[in-house]
């Protein structure tokens, strides 16, 4: 109630200024994927025309060949000549790989953590901290000699497992913070109540720490699913992920229209994280408000 | 009541982490059907006392003992007590009726019996009619009932309360002071209750322990613990507003100080005699007669007033006999006020002697 007469009190000229910033903010932001999505649809010739840039709105070279401003011949070209298929086959498997693991890893061990009375436990974190601010390339960087070594370059196991391993101290952390805030008693009182320590942490705990476990699946799938340094230089050229696939698109240029197949990828690799987000939102903006403030 | 068969026995504890020693050495026999409360200021291990007692943190040394067994390294759930805790730790994904029955359901109780035992709880905390709901939806003196039924329908014999009442305010506070006393005169369960409030104490305990450092100071009934404490800062720590202590010496039969002298023929001393040397007198505001009343008092000296604090039922005043402070307590309709001069008296039958070195009393 308070609000809403709080904002008829606002002077008319504030209120347009408010709206054309953020309708400006918005145009800015969302322009160029919303450039990317309608290029997609037409060929190099329009999308990337040296001679008028207005071509790619209309698509006239577009029209010239295919009789129509819309095609799909890019999408078709990428998912199906070039196997893009397979690469978002890979990135399903990497990605739903490093959430699970990184998650039960992180639920397990961000409890302890949380729990624990030892000194060494937040030892534990700031090492943890540390790894996770280093450059991923660094990583890899070292990684790759072993690998070679032990013949297991070029798989997603092996990606997925450097992947976890980059994951796992942003799980850890986030988790313990979201476990600090689920209060002691209840695990001691589910404890007087007859539950194990297992059995405290599955019935007692963990329905109360579902907002946090999604927030941190959320951000550790965007991790795995936007990886690229990993990802490009652990795995071989059939075994590739998403990005990088898209990345060795742009890298052949010379050839006519293998551009376009970047461009219709990079908005089919987009669209499935708008879904997610659209679909966890709630959670997440509750799973990172309990995150930041103590109930 | 029937005290003597102990229901819990606590023998020897002792609890450190690392170096830090919190609970030294502690005696404490309860008996059946016993209310006994944990006092002292934060700090003092009676919050720590009580999860060695549920089995929530592992004991240095000692035993504990629940209906005779020694259940020292028992798990919570096989130790048969039922445990309230300050913030209620109510499984805020489940109803009411889920918090009560979820204990039950653990320890895998018959449906019908979940049943009937989760009524009985609901009836007598009056919780029937939010059964359905979630902790959510419950103000907080709602959700200690629900806590205090989840204890209830587990049908054990030991009780023991965290700090209960400490999350509500002050008028809620007492009104379910009451309901648990009703409660443990209903049932006649063995009940350990930690708190620093001394009104939850006095009112509600049939003994009360006092502790400080890890260490139990004085247990006894309410009454030896208010009229005969053991020691300094049990009579400090009990009443309110504190005793008045004044440093003087003691001399044969008489208390003196720079600013009175106060003969003790009829101070009850305590069986380890009455040495002369430096002594503490301590004498209660409440015990304090004023004006007309003092006039019947053995001692009687006049007091400068410096603050008045009416509180509607009676009226605290803060003097100074001398440079010392002295605070007493008047009548409600008294009109004392700041400046004024007042005719104090004191019965030394009712006041404690401690020695200055020692803090024990006399």
């Amino acid at each position: 109630m308070s609000h809403e007469s709080a904002t008829q009190h606002r002077s008319t000229p504030l209120l347009i200024a408010t709206s054309a910033f953020i309708f400006i903010w918005l145009i800015v932001a969302a322009f160029p994927f919303f450039w990317t999505m309608w290029g997609s649809f037409k060929i190099q010739a329009d999308f990337f025309s040296k001679s008028d840039w207005s071509n790619a709105v209309t698509g006239v070279n577009t029209t010239a060949r295919y009789g129509h401003a819309f095609t799909g011949v890019a999408y078709e070209g990428a998912w199906v000549q070039q196997d893009f298929w397979r690469a978002a086959v890979n990135s399903l498997i990497v990605t739903v790989s490093v959430v699970v693991i990184s998650l039960t890893f992180g639920t397990l061990g961000g409890y302890a953590l949380a729990r624990s009375t030892a000194r060494y436990a937040f030892a534990l974190l700031i090492v943890a901290l540390i790894f996770r601010a280093m450059p991923h390339i660094t990583l890899v960087s070292g990684y790759l000699l072993p690998f070679f070594k032990l013949n297991i370059w070029g798989y997603l196991p092996t990606a997925i497992i450097v992947l976890v391993a980059i994951n796992q101290p942003f799980t850890l952390w986030m988790l313990r913070s979201f476990f600090m805030n689920v209060p002691r008693e209840l695990d001691e009182s589910a404890l007087v109540d007859g539950c194990t320590r297992g059995q405290a942490f599955c019935y007692v705990i963990m329905p109360v720490m579902w907002p946090g476990v999604i927030t941190t699946g959320l951000f550790s799938f965007l991790l795995a699913y936007n990886d690229f340094a990993v990802t490009a230089t652990i795995l071989n050229q059939h075994n590739q992920t998403m990005v990088p696939k898209i990345a060795s698109f742009l890298g052949t240029t010379q050839t006519e229209g293998n551009v376009m197949f970047a461009v219709a990828s990079v908005v089919s690799a987009t669209a499935p994280l708008f879904v997610l987000v659209l679909v966890f939102q709630r959670n997440i903006v509750s799973g990172l408000t309990a995150g930041a403030v103590k109930g | 009541m029937n005290q003597t068969t102990s229901s819990v026995s606590i023998r020897g504890l002792d609890l450190h982490f690392g170096s830090v020693k919190v609970l030294t050495d502690l005696d404490i026999e309860i008996g059946e059907g016993e209310f006994l409360v944990l006092l002292g200021s934060s700090g003092c291990g009676k919050s720590t006392l009580l999860n060695c007692i549920a089995g929530l943190l592992d004991v240095s040394g000692g035993e504990i003992h629940i209906k005779g067994r020694n259940v020292t390294w028992d798990e919570p759930k096989d130790r048969g007590i039922g445990m309230v805790f300050q913030s209620y730790a109510l499984y805020p994904q489940m109803t009411v009726r889920g918090n009560l029955s979820f204990g039950l359901k653990q320890a895998k109780v018959a449906k019908s019996e979940i049943e009937s035992r989760v009524k009985r709880a609901a009836e007598v905390l009056q919780i029937e009619a939010l059964l359905e709901r979630k902790p959510a939806q419950l103000s907080g003196g709602q959700r200690q009932r629900v806590a205090i039924g989840r204890a209830l329908v587990r049908d054990v014999d030991v009780f023991l309360f965290d700090e209960p009442l400490s999350n509500l305010d002050a008028k809620l506070r007492a009104s379910l002071r009451v309901e648990i006393k009703r409660l443990h005169q209903q049932l006649h369960n063995t009940m350990i209750y930690v708190t620093h409030d001394q009104i939850e104490a006095m009112t509600l305990a049939d003994r009360i322990a006092i502790m400080k450092d890890g260490a139990v100071q004085q247990l006894g009934t309410p009454h030896e613990i208010y009229s005969s404490p053991v020691n300094r800062y049990v009579a400090a720590f009990i009443g309110s507003p504190s005793m008045n202590f004044f440093s003087g010496s003691l001399s044969g039969d008489n208390f003196v100080s720079d600013t009175m002298t106060l003969s003790m023929d009829r101070y009850a001393f305590d069986g380890t005699g009455r040495q002369n040397g430096r002594v503490e007198l301590g004498v209660r505001p409440e015990h304090v007669a004023c004006d007309e009343a003092a006039r019947d008092m053995p001692f009687q000296v006049e007091v400068d007033v410096d603050v008045v604090e009416p509180m509607g039922s009676d009226t605290q005043v803060w003097g100074s006999l001398q440079g010392e402070e002295f605070r007493f307590r008047v009548d409600g309709q008294s009109t004392l006020k700041t400046g004024d001069k007042v005719l104090v008296g004191i019965d030394p039958a009712r006041t404690c002697l401690f020695d200055m070195t020692t803090e024990l009393r006399l």
